[in-house]
Formats: C-alpha cells, structure tokens, sequence
C-alpha cells in the first residue's frame, strides 16, 4: 500500500462568504485513491463514494472524488479530491 | 479587623500531596502548556540552588541541572484549596478567596469567640494545617492584611495597628503591588524600590508615567485603597461550595471523543439523580480530569441561567471536552454552585409573531454588541439545485 499526504492552500472567506465553503484536510490514502487516516485519525468504514464533475466548459471546472467516511472516533467525515489541484478537503455535503 | 491567610506557592504544595519526598528535592511547578517558558513557585530546595519563581526554564535547568518539573495540577489544587477554605469555615470565618493559596476574612464575627484579633488568627492558623506552612496578617484594610502575611514567617500571625500602617508599608518591597511583572522593573529603573519610596512620588506623576495600575499601586501604598469593586472595610464570605461530585474511573487511558462524550452523559445523568441537589438547578459546574502522564485537567462553566436541563447541560461543558490535552484516566463532573430556587417561572402564554420578533431581534442585537460588526449574518440560498455545495447558498452580513 502506498500512501499520500497532501495539505491544500489555506481558504480565506470574504464577508460575504459561501456557507459549506471546503477546508483543507491531511488524508492519508491508499493506492486505490480511497482514504484511510483523515486528520491523523484512522477511517473505519466508507459509506458511499460519488463523483462531481461540472464547470468543465469554463476556466475554473470542477472535478472532485467525494468519500463519506466514519472515523475511529464514530464521527461522520465527508471528504473530497480535488484532482485538478491534487489537494484533499472536507466538507458537509 | 481584616485578616488575611497566604500560603506561598499552593500550586507546588498542592501538586506535591501525592508526591511529598519531592518537597525536599529541588522542584518546581511547569510552565504552563502554550504559555511563556516560566517556572512557577519552587521548593525550598531549589531556591537554594539559585533557582527562583518566574525564571525561564532553559536558564532554571542550566542553573540547577537535577531540578524536578512538576506538572500543573489544577484539579488538585482546587480540592485541596476547597479543603482548606472548609476547615477555616468551620472554625466560624467568613472567606473570600482572592487566589488559590490567599484568602481574606474579617475578624469580628470571631474575636470574641476566640478571646481577641490574635487569637483569632492562631486559630485560623491551626485549623488550615502546620503542613502548608501558612501565614497570618491583620490590618484595617485588604492591603495592609496583605503585606503583614506576606512578612510573616511560617505559623506566624502579624498584626498592623491603624496607626502603624504607615510605618510598617515603608520599608516594603514593591513586589507586593498587584502591577505587571515590566511596571516593577520601570519602577526599579527609576530608583524606586520600596512601598515608602513610591507614596512620597506626587499622583499625577506616577498616573503620567504608570498608568491607572500605577495609580491604583501609588493609592495602595499610600493607605488609598477606596476603588471600584472593592471596598476595604467589607469583605464577603462565599456561599459554601456544594459538595456533589460524580467521579468515573477508566480501566485504561481514554483520548477516544466519543467514550468521554458518553462518559460525560453518564456522569451527569448520575448528579443530576443525586438526592442532595433537592431539584435546585445547577449555576456553577466543572469538568476535571486527572492525565495519563500525572497531572490534571479542569475547566469551569457558570450558567448564564441556572438549569437542571441535559441538554443546556452537555452543550455548555461537553465541548470543553475537545480541550482536553491527554488521555485520561479519570473525569469527574462537579457541581460548584446551586441556584436558591427549585423551580423557573415559566410565561403562560408562549411569546409569538411581532414579541417572538422582537426578542430575537434583541437578542442578535446583544450578539452584534458583544462580537462586532458582520457577526450577525444570514444564509441566502442562491443555487438550491447545484452539486457542488458550496455554491448552493451565501453568508450575507445582516444588520438587524
């Protein structure tokens, strides 16, 4: 198994802001892409996994590997792939 | 006559009652965690290794390279203070704490009980405990109280008569003076290194230069003493503590979120059944939790309003959980203070269209008051259908 660390650029907020904005997570992946410790915690199981493709007719298209993730800790966890920028994130989905 | 009790550097001594052969060896308390680098009270031991309070760590461990760090214990220090205010209200004083360690209480509730002022102190004295080493001093007012404990040797009671005060402040040392720790180096700069030599400056002048805390110390030293907040001639004995505590003891060390959140529900569902809270709901709770690696954890929460309520309950200390900075091996939830009543008056009717309105409005006014402008905001849904998330609503700043 091999893994991967990555930590996104920081997401600043304007004042008026986007509710749900993503914030940069540190996952640990396997080789299948699918995430095993997010944020130093390990993932027990992987609800779903879905796919988010769009924008991709403008400057800034979207293409995003959401996971839904139960954590060591019982938390749910939905976390994402940026794969344009090659950076992991968390968000409510 | 105010009396005042000080027992320098309870944190140490309340941290050493589970380690006593430590007392004897050069140790001092740990900075604390996040903070400046800087030791806190010393034993004995250590300062006479030349090690002294408020040094910074790399300088202490150069200056006595087998000093002992002793971990902050918190939960330690408020159990034993709690003991020792007891015993002192026990033998008729009314309290009040200024820090753990310090504590004032008039004497003439007593003075006739125990036959005079310094029978009333050597009382105080005996009942707090020879082992803490614990001082005495009497004055007409907090301040001079103050100074005469802090002269005091250990078992020792001074007592400052009205006339005597000034005399007796003079040849003080300014480290007495509640001023932050760069005032006293100003001040030494200056060539001023004693209570005496500060009152004979003009006020004006030392407001100029020192500020209000320079005022407030200039008026101290001088037998002011009259500002806001405190009155020299009063001093007010606590309420009791109430004396319920649930305490749950892990087999292992436990960092899991989830375990101490159910642990936590467990320990209140239990106070909240014990009988002695006779249905008055809680005003002052804390949390404490004793380290895996020694040491102790505790956070306190006084409720805006006093509730019996779980949920209030569990929202206002189960986030302080998060805080936690080790594995623990026990927690315990404690009820510091109960409200008088047992019961909430309750509105017959429930508040409804332009009342509900306007409480709200109210109360998000109060929010923007206390945490500035753009707090207050509102969501505004701008693409409800779209899949990626965060761009199916805004947070707009609102002014109410």
């Amino acid at each position: 198994m091999t893994s991967t660390v990555s930590r996104a650029h920081a997401y600043t907020r304007a004042a008026a802001g986007r509710l749900n904005a993503p914030r940069p997570a540190l996952v640990e992946s396997s080789v299948d892409g699918t995430p095993t410790l997010v944020n130093r915690e390990a993932v027990t199981v992987v609800r779903e996994e879905w796919r988010v493709v769009d924008r991709w007719w403008t400057d800034d298209p979207v293409d995003r590997r959401y996971f839904e993730v139960v954590l060591e800790s019982g938390r749910n966890v939905c976390v994402y792939r940026d794969r344009d920028r090659g950076c992991w994130f968390t968000q409510r989905a | 006559m105010i009396a005042c009790l000080v027992i320098p550097g309870f944190e140490l001594r309340a941290a050493l009652r589970s380690r006593p052969r430590l007392a004897l060896a050069p140790a001092a308390l740990a900075p604390v965690p996040g903070r400046e680098p800087l030791l806190g009270p010393v034993t004995a031991a250590a300062e006479a290794a030349g090690v002294r309070s408020g040094m910074r760590l790399g300088e202490a461990l150069a200056t006595c390279p087998e000093l002992v760090l002793v971990e902050q214990d918190p939960a330690a220090v408020e159990q034993e203070w709690e003991g020792v205010l007891r015993r002192l209200e026990d033998a008729g004083f009314a309290v009040e704490t200024v820090d753990p360690g310090v504590v004032v209480f008039e004497t003439g509730g007593v003075e006739r009980l125990y036959g005079g002022v310094e029978a009333a102190l050597v009382k105080a004295l005996a009942s707090v405990g020879a082992a803490w080493d614990p001082r005495a001093g009497a004055g007409q007012r907090r301040f001079v109280a103050l100074a005469a404990a802090s002269v005091a040797r250990p078992g020792q009671a001074v007592i400052v008569e009205g006339k005597e005060e000034q005399g007796f402040l003079e040849p003080l040392p300014l480290s007495l003076l509640p001023l932050p720790s760069n005032r006293y180096a100003e001040l030494e700069g200056l060539g001023v290194r004693r209570l005496g030599e500060l009152a004979s400056l003009p006020g004006g002048a030392v407001e100029e230069r020192l500020g209000q805390d320079g005022k407030r110390a200039w008026s101290l030293a001088r037998g002011g003493e009259r500002h806001a907040g405190a009155n020299p001639y009063r001093v007010r004995g606590r309420s009791p503590a109430a004396e319920l505590a649930e305490t749950l003891s892990f087999p292992e060390a436990v960092a899991n979120e989830l375990t101490l959140r159910r642990a936590f529900g467990v320990l209140l569902d239990r106070l909240l059944a014990r009988p002695e809270r006779g249905g008055r709901p809680l005003r002052k709770v804390a949390v404490s939790a004793k380290l895996v690696g020694g040491g102790s954890w505790r956070r306190t929460a006084t409720l805006r309003e006093a509730t019996a309520e779980r949920g209030r309950l569990r929202a206002a200390l189960g986030s302080k959980l998060l805080e936690l900075p080790a594995p623990v091996t026990e927690l315990r939830l404690e009820a510091v203070e109960l409200a008088d009543h047992v019961g909430n008056q309750l509105a017959l009717v429930p508040p409804e269209g332009a009342e509900l309105d306007g409480r709200l409005r109210e109360g998000l006014r109060q929010v923007r008051a206390s945490t500035g402008t753009g707090s207050v905001c509102a969501v505004v849904e701008v693409a409800p259908w779209s899949r990626i998330p965060e761009a199916r609503a805004l947070v707009v700043p609102r002014d109410v």
